[in-house]
């Protein structure tokens, strides 16, 4: 009896060290709990090459936020950039910053607030990570500079072989276009050159409209105007004026910069039990909805005329969007559309989803300008961009009716022109993501080229490569 | 078995099932990805415990408590080796069932052994001092187990509960059959 207990020990345990040698990994949309065999994380560029070369298979990781498992492969090493975070140069003269992959956007707004200067193009949130930012090619409420492609300078990559090369425009350019929008599998960004731009200060301008009226307002009174820096609009999901009703803030720019010290200290975290407990009600009800839309349209609109700075309106708090539930969760989408197509395309998503049953919490707004620098590029054409935040179960079922409904208004987006966001769940289908990202089979072909042994790797390359 | 040794038998069992009890339940929750998949793997070990009590009562009185402790713990040695290797939903509801079989025997063994001690003479004062024993393991168990934790991991957790039920059950192999007639000839002393 002992020892076929001894037996059974051994067996038990060998099992169970065997289990543990592995992490359970999720991103941000807590749809893809994937096992890796470690979690890896430095300071020294040393130890980030030896792992390159040593691992067989790497996944890059910072804050995690993208959803469709771009930072995890199963069994693969997980490579946290975090902790790689030294603001290497700051060039106030010049307006350059050089900070290492694993920098937060909120490190460098406190390094660089006192110096009157602010960040070109980042998130909305300043949270996130420069290295991830760049690998998914970030846009955000500023109009004036582009995405994020164009403020980069250069940077330096750690290739899958383990040589560090240095990436710009100029050197070793075939990697500027890939690395940049490239989710990680090209290689390690390791430190990147930044353009700065001056810290201002704003004045909110809100309105209030009907949909059609968007696309006039936008060209007149946004576009045309060069005082107006950002933007941001916000499109209702409240049941009784769903996909009608919007509202605008313009971020003019003051007539009056000496104001701009008054305005210029760093605010920290809001107060947020109001917003999350009305988002919460939102959640659970139509009613909800109503009252979440009416009451944050009122307090934005007692905004108008509020004087804000540059570096201020780049730090909105999103801490009041966490959610925990251990059944359900909140995944993102973005989908661009042609400026002069926007009412037409609401019109034909309003059809869509007046059939579908899908639980949308909040559509904002931005507007991305023309621009095809980055070989995944989703601005093919001057385009609104529509973030939609979605409520939604975490089981097999529920994934696959949520997929339903998401490939229907994506192909509506793509009958408009449009294209979609790629760092979200794996909901597209592949001819979708052909149509959306035309060079996206270059983009794969290139991937193999410059990393033959298939170093880097994700869910993202797992499911669309192919 | 005489009652010395069953009292420390049932200390020892205490003692295991205290110490992975709120670990375990951690598991459940781990394991399951909805509130709804605890509440049947819980309801699962209920339920199996209640069905099968008829049955284990009537078993009992033929095959004899000693069997019956054999089996229980035994049988929860071997489970506890199991638990931590689990990785699917399924495989924890059958773990739950034969624990709510397990559990049943236990029950059922813990109570016609008390039943069958005293003979009626002072029933109060000998099951009094069995539970004292009993949940006094129990209680320094789930302390030390809290202190423990910062140093082992969840796994070893059962492993250790395994082990002690593993010596629980060598405990009565050792133990000699008492027969219910001996027994009542020679009532075991405290």
């Amino acid at each position: 009896m002992i020892s076929l207990y001894g037996i059974a020990f051994y067996t038990s345990t060998s099992i169970h060290s065997h289990q543990q040698q592995t992490v359970v990994v999720e991103d941000a949309g807590k749809l893809l709990p994937t096992k890796m065999k470690e979690v890896k994380s430095s300071h020294s560029t040393k130890e980030l090459q030896k792992w390159v070369k040593q691992e067989k298979t790497i996944s890059i990781a910072g804050m995690q936020h993208s959803q469709g498992g771009h930072t995890v492969y199963p069994y693969g090493t997980l490579l946290d950039m975090k902790r790689y975070n030294e603001i290497l140069n700051f060039n106030p003269k010049e307006k350059t910053i050089t900070v290492q992959s694993g920098v937060t956007w909120a490190e460098i707004q406190k390094k660089i607030n006192p110096y009157g200067l602010s960040i070109q193009v980042m998130q909305s949130q300043n949270i996130f990570t420069v290295g991830g930012a760049l690998s998914v090619n970030v846009h955000g409420r500023d109009i004036r500079y582009g995405s994020l492609i164009d403020t980069v300078n250069s940077f330096r990559l750690l290739k899958p072989d383990g040589e560090i090369i240095s990436v710009s425009r100029e050197e070793n350019s075939e990697y500027f276009s890939y690395v940049i929008g490239g989710y990680g599998l090209f290689g390690v960004i390791l430190d990147v050159t930044l353009h700065l731009a001056e810290d201002e200060l704003y004045q909110h301008r809100i309105s209030t409209m009907d949909y059609q009226e968007y696309e006039e307002h936008f060209k007149e009174k946004v576009k045309n105007d060069e005082h107006v820096k950002m933007h941001l609009a916000r499109l209702s999901v409240a049941p009784k004026t769903f996909l009608k009703e919007m509202y605008v803030t313009d971020y003019v720019l003051a007539e009056n910069q000496r104001k701009l010290s008054r305005y210029s200290k760093l605010n920290e975290k809001e107060t947020v039990v109001l917003p999350k407990f009305m988002l919460g009600m939102s959640r659970y009800s139509e009613w909800g909805k109503d009252v979440f839309w009416e009451t944050q349209k009122k307090h934005f609109q007692n905004s108008n005329g509020r004087y804000q700075s540059r570096n201020n309106v780049m730090r909105s708090d999103s801490t009041f969007m966490e959610y925990e539930n251990a059944n359900r969760t909140e995944v993102l989408q973005e989908y661009f559309v042609p400026v002069d197509q926007f009412a037409s395309y609401i019109d034909d998503l309003r059809k869509v989803l007046e059939k579908e049953d899908l639980n949308l919490l909040n559509i904002t707004i931005r507007y991305v300008e023309h621009d095809e620098d980055a070989v995944l590029s989703y601005a093919k054409d001057d385009m609104f961009a529509l973030v939609l935040l979605i409520n939604q179960g975490r089981s097999e079922k529920e994934i696959k009716k949520t997929e339903k409904v998401i490939q229907k208004m994506i192909d509506v987006t793509l009958d408009h022109d449009g294209s979609y966001y790629l760092p979200y769940y794996s909901y597209p289908t592949e001819k979708q993501l052909k149509r959306a990202y035309p060079r996206i089979d270059e983009f794969f072909e290139k991937k193999r080229e410059l990393d033959p042994k298939e170093r880097f790797k994700n869910l993202f390359y797992e499911v669309y490569s192919q | 078995m005489n009652y010395r040794t069953f009292v420390t038998i049932q200390s020892l069992l205490m003692t295991a099932s205290s110490m992975v009890f709120p670990f375990y339940l951690l598991l459940i929750r781990n394991i399951g990805d909805s509130y709804s998949q605890f509440g049947l793997a819980y309801g699962l070990f209920a339920l199996t415990g209640a069905l099968v009590h008829p049955i284990i009562g009537r078993l009992s009185d033929q095959f004899g408590d000693r069997t019956f402790i054999l089996l229980h713990t035994w049988g929860m040695a071997g489970l506890m080796l199991i638990v931590p290797i689990i990785e699917t939903v399924t495989a924890l509801y059958l773990v739950q069932i034969v624990m709510g079989i397990l559990g049943a025997v236990q029950k059922t063994s813990e109570k016609t052994v008390l039943a069958r001690q005293s003979e009626g003479v002072q029933t109060g004062t000998k099951i009094g001092s069995y539970h004292l024993w009993t949940s006094v393991w129990g209680a320094i168990a789930v302390m030390l187990t809290g202190y423990l934790i910062d140093f082992l991991t969840i796994g070893s957790l059962f492993y250790i509960a395994s082990f002690l039920y593993m010596i629980a059950g060598g405990l009565i192999l050792k133990s000699v059959t008492t027969t219910s007639e001996i027994q009542e000839k020679k009532p075991v002393q405290l």
